[in-house]
């Protein structure tokens, strides 16, 4: 019998990169702490929903910006892989370089075009104090950046929506807002699982057509009442 | 138009569904056709049905290959049957192909005159059978309110697909592709190259498609003569298949093979195994769909 033809078959990539703010004010009333356990209690959840779909391979990595932006996990991790390890704060909050950090990596190569869109979750409790339109347009200028499902949350009052709106590029979608721990669990299980399941296995969309979000994303599950809001 | 232009009459559409069994026939003098389309694997654990099409017909002029992908999106909620219907009419318009004298006459044809016709023959079926059969609560209920503005700016969009078509007629072979997939061609030494040059906009799940107003200036057309060297063999497949490997050079290699192994094992063992093969290539690779139409022609 011969063999099927064509050569290694293999599951698409699909990149899913956190890029949070670890700026001095995250360290206020707990916030980065809650994040950290946010992003790490989503992890499970994240990895049931990768085991559903085996032909996606989610790889996941992180970005941390403060007065500078660096990779905080550089290297694309499987999910089954990823470990969180905790954020740190200090200085300001240079948006624009995460930004431009995130834009180096979705070019092609090391990108290839068989890629699914990648996920990329922006989160903040203030505003860029650097070029966030450079970093932005540079993210923009990628094929894959324009292509990516792109999502906001915002982390107290204080939080400038305006940058975040930019950076979702889509009025259908809004930044999510987290005045509690636990809206921002709540928020973070939700990109790391609803998100994650429509971005990893998305029907094909009809392009230049009147704009529609690349990806489908699903409602936010809504959030109880405000008077546990801390931040 | 009425409902008796309609391309595709349930017998036909029948035949058309039958896409996941390889099917074999013998066109001209030295071609032969195959081709198959099975349910991506994605697609059999959300309970989604094969949205691709593909057919092979014998024609006016000589073959014509036609295979479409529906997009089926949420909005797209009727591509389905859009993808059957762009293959049908595929088949159609091949069928009113003229004789012409010449390679040059058909590359003017095939520029000027082939995707409109093919474009506008699809989205006149399609707007027959909105009239026909108008959107349904149950179709439009699960959509986000700007899903419906969408749609209910281009209906169209529920039938979203895309289209490529080879037409081989004596003197040539005319090319058309309108949206992702992949169009192939081996020579006699085995050596796999495109026909038209890929398109940078397709990425992700983003294509061009059959339900855009103007859709004809997204279509894009190559002629080849045939005076020279005429390939080995030709496959069109749907984007799925390319997905399913690591890279471009593993899913080039599936036209050489297939190549190799027609010619020295026939094509009846060929046929037997395709379906199978399209399967776990969905199932190890993309999950998507897979469709894919070969002509190859025998060593003479």
């Amino acid at each position: 019998m011969p063999k099927r033809p064509g050569s290694e078959l293999a599951s698409r990539p699909l990149h899913f990169i956190w890029i949070a703010d670890c700026s001095g004010s995250m360290s206020v009333d707990g916030k980065i702490q809650s994040l950290n356990t946010a992003i790490r209690e989503a992890l499970p959840h994240m990895r049931a929903v990768a085991d559903e779909n085996p032909n996606a391979e989610v790889l996941v990595r992180a970005v941390a910006f403060a007065s500078s932006a660096h990779w905080h996990v550089s290297q694309p991790l499987r999910v089954a892989d990823f470990q969180w390890t905790d954020l740190q704060t200090e200085g300001l909050t240079a948006m624009g370089e995460a930004l431009n950090l995130v834009a180096q990596q979705l070019r092609m190569p090391p990108m290839t075009d068989r890629a699914l869109p990648p996920v990329l979750v922006l989160i903040s409790d203030g505003q860029p104090t650097d070029d966030f339109a450079a970093g932005l347009d540079a993210l923009m200028r990628e094929p894959w950046g324009k292509k990516a499902v792109r999502v906001a949350i915002a982390i107290g009052e204080d939080a400038d929506h305006e940058p975040l709106q930019r950076f979702i590029g889509h009025p259908e979608l809004q930044p999510l807002q987290a005045n509690n721990p636990e809206a921002l669990v709540r928020h973070i299980k939700w990109v790391s699982t609803a998100v994650l399941k429509s971005a990893s296995s998305p029907a094909s969309q009809a392009a230049g057509l009147p704009a529609g979000l690349n990806v489908p994303i699903p409602t936010p599950t809504a959030g109880p009442s405000s008077a546990a809001d801390v931040w | 138009m009425s409902g008796d232009c309609d391309p595709l009459t349930s017998d036909r559409e029948a035949a058309i569904d039958a896409g996941a069994t390889a099917r074999t026939a013998t066109a001209g003098a030295h071609w032969h056709m195959l081709y198959a389309s099975v349910r991506g694997a994605a697609h059999r654990r959300n309970g989604l049905p094969n949205q691709d099409a593909v057919r092979i017909s014998r024609t006016g002029p000589g073959l014509v290959l036609a295979l479409a992908d529906g997009h089926g999106s949420a909005t797209s909620f009727r591509s389905q049957q859009g993808a059957r219907l762009a293959v049908a009419v595929a088949l159609q318009v091949a069928a009113r192909w003229p004789e012409l004298p010449t390679a040059s006459h058909h590359k003017r044809r095939a520029e000027d005159d082939w995707p409109k016709e093919l474009v506008r023959g699809w989205q006149a079926v399609v707007d027959a059978r909105l009239g026909r059969r108008p959107f349904t609560a149950a179709e439009l209920h699960p959509l986000e309110p700007s899903a419906r503005q969408r749609l209910e700016r281009n209906p169209r969009l529920a039938w979203g697909s895309t289209l490529l078509s080879v037409i081989l007629t004596p003197s040539s072979i005319l090319y058309l592709q309108l949206g992702d997939g992949d169009l192939l061609v081996v020579d006699d030494n085995g050596q796999v190259n495109r026909p038209l040059p890929a398109d940078p906009r397709l990425l992700g799940n983003e294509t061009t498609s059959l339900c855009a107003p103007e859709a004809w200036r997204e279509a894009r057309v190559y002629c080849q003569t045939l005076v020279a060297a005429p390939p080995a063999l030709i496959l069109a497949a749907t984007d799925g298949y390319a997905n399913a490997f690591r890279d471009d050079a593993g899913f080039r290699q599936v036209a050489s093979d297939l190549w190799v192994m027609l010619r020295d094992e026939g094509q009846a063992t060929v046929q037997a195994q395709l379906a199978g093969w399209l399967n776990e290539t969905s199932a190890q690779g993309s999950g998507d769909d897979i469709s894919v139409g070969i002509l190859w022609r025998e060593a003479t």
